[in-house]
């Protein structure tokens, strides 16, 4: 059933109840008389017809997504005023169908009347409001449930490569009859590459040294590519290798840098891969020839915006990502704390 | 058929010579390890069939068609790239994807045409935005000019392309092209009916229904070529 429908229902019922309500407890008060019954039907009609404008009211303003001093305060005031005005409608029909009606028209009786009128038209109001606000919090919470599952998937897709996964497979393939042995080997790094993808969770550390493994495999694979187009240059300090890092971080710098840096250029270049210590910060580099700010059609920047996105995650300012040119090459440099 | 591969990574073009050697028919000329050197050898070597990858450094391989004057035919080959793909499928290109299936590429060499002499244009690669053409020229019935560029009339397309139309001009067959005016050029294989136009010019009919009006001089040379 459809939001629209239950309002409607609950419309037609809470005012029909109500009506009806009043209506035999008057006749059973003063004798059962037709006025009283029209007067009370058409109570609930326009009291329906009333609270519906005070809807549109509410929608068209905006009431329920104000601030809360000003929403209350709008809300009251509508309140009293869709009151004010029913009571007066109650006056003035009871008056034209009776005539011995006359008694509301003393001012303790009006009193009471409009009192009674503004308490149930308070009632609906704070109904309304509750019902209407969990619903859109609940709506709020499925959306930002489905925000954070298309983050995750996008961060899927923006480390399994298919471009790099299928070349590497034909490159094999090639190599099968060339190499047999260097066919096997790759084949064991291409399963390396896949277990750590399958295996990753990117809420968990892990020890550079195993990032750095998983790179090593990634880059002898683009060799068998790129061949001499890509020379590497790795230097590890001992001390860096324990300290503790997102996975895939290293590895989608060193991928970018391959994608973009290398294997554009006809002639290739060479990559450099550095890990460091300075005091309690992992200093870790990744340079390639060329120069940042003319990206490449097709480039999205995805990659580096998801690495920057998990260091937030986990160590909030601590961490920082750059991307900067540095004598005729590109150097990304992050830098993690040593203890998260 | 002579054949070339356009492949930057050698041992992709060691893996497609070997399948192709269980196809003799197909005679492979030459190799280009990137789209610059595939431009100089393919005028040089005039292959009847290029292998063509998308993604190369310096320059795609759709680049470099539409820097080419003469298309061979080509089959497109490609690890995966999703844009290259579906610029395939809306455009009814042949492409093989690495690692390159046998069997389909035994199917992609059954729809290569015997080779004709060398020298004369046969088809033409087009690109406007996403999509992408190979177009052999009898199937082209009107080239207009617009500006620097030119609108390609076939089947149900017409896309621009970054040519002019006297540039165009030089290289077509004039047994099968006729410059009809300053603005249009008219396959004559496509001519449905002639008449004669207000101001004594002939007026043709292409088949399809465009119509193209001739100034005198341009209508007496047509009576000519068509009397011949």
């Amino acid at each position: 059933m459809t939001t629209r429908k239950i309002y409607w229902i609950c419309q037609v019922l809470g005012w029909g109840l109500y009506s009806a309500a009043g209506a035999v407890g008057v006749s059973q008060e003063i004798g059962w008389r037709p006025a009283v019954v029209a007067g009370y039907l058409l109570f609930g009609v326009y009291s329906i017809a009333l609270t519906e404008l005070f809807r549109r009211e509410i929608r068209r303003r905006q009431w329920l997504t104000a601030s809360g001093s000003r929403m209350m305060l709008s809300l009251g005031l509508g309140a009293l005023m869709v009151g004010s005005i029913q009571t007066f409608l109650v006056i003035a029909v009871s008056l034209a169908l009776d005539r011995r009606s006359t008694l509301l028209l003393q001012p303790a009786n009006a009193l009471w009347l409009w009192l009674g009128i503004i308490g149930v038209t308070s009632v609906w109001t704070i109904l309304y409001v509750s019902l209407t606000t969990t619903r859109r919090s609940r709506e709020k919470e499925v959306h930002a449930q489905l925000a954070v599952r298309e983050a995750e998937l996008r961060a899927l897709e923006a480390q399994v490569n298919p471009h790099f996964l299928f070349n590497c497979l034909n490159s094999i393939r090639g190599l099968v009859l060339e190499d047999p042995a260097l066919a096997q080997d790759m084949i064991t790094r291409f399963a390396n590459i896949l277990r750590y993808n399958l295996h990753r969770d990117l809420n968990h550390t892990v020890p550079l040294a195993s990032e750095v493994g998983v790179v090593t495999d990634y880059l002898a694979l683009e060799s068998i590519r790129l061949e001499e187009r890509l020379k590497v240059r790795m230097a590890v300090e001992p001390g860096a290798a324990e300290v503790a890092v997102p996975p895939m971080l290293l590895q989608s710098l060193v991928e970018n840098a391959v994608k973009h840096g290398i294997a554009p250029l006809p002639g290739g270049g060479e990559l450099l891969v550095s890990a460091r210590l300075e005091g309690d910060v992992l200093i870790l580099e990744v340079g390639n020839p060329g120069l940042l700010g003319n990206p490449r059609p097709g480039a999205t920047g995805l990659g580096l915006a998801n690495a920057r996105e998990r260091l937030r995650i986990l160590y909030g300012t601590r961490a920082s990502l750059t991307l900067e040119n540095r004598n005729g090459s590109v150097a990304a440099t992050v830098m993690v704390p040593r203890v998260v | 058929v002579t054949a070339l591969i356009v492949d930057d990574e050698r041992l992709a073009r060691l893996e497609l010579r070997r399948l192709l050697a269980a196809h003799p028919e197909v005679e492979i000329v030459g190799e280009a390890r990137h789209a610059k050197e595939a431009l100089d050898l393919i005028p040089k070597l005039a292959p009847d069939l290029v292998f063509l990858d998308i993604q190369m450094p310096g320059m795609t391989g759709f680049d470099l068609l539409e820097r080419l004057e003469e298309v061979p035919q080509i089959i497109f080959t490609t690890a995966y790239d999703a844009y290259a793909i579906r610029a395939f499928e809306v455009s009814a290109l042949d492409y093989l994807l690495k690692p390159i299936d046998p069997k389909r590429l035994a199917a992609a060499l059954s729809k290569v045409r015997p080779p004709t002499q060398p020298g004369r244009l046969e088809q033409v690669f087009l690109r406007d935005g996403d999509r992408c053409w190979v177009v052999r020229l009898p199937d082209i019935f009107l080239l207009e000019s617009e500006g620097n560029y030119t609108r390609v009339w076939f089947d149900n397309e017409r896309p621009l392309i970054r040519r002019s139309l006297n540039a165009l001009e030089d290289q077509l067959d004039d047994a099968m092209f006729f410059r009809a005016g300053r603005k249009e050029i008219i396959n004559l294989k496509w001519i449905d009916k002639v008449n004669i136009g207000v101001n004594g010019g002939l007026v043709v009919t292409l088949r399809g229904g465009r119509t193209v009006e001739m100034s005198r001089r341009q209508s007496a040379r047509l009576r000519e070529v068509l009397s011949l």
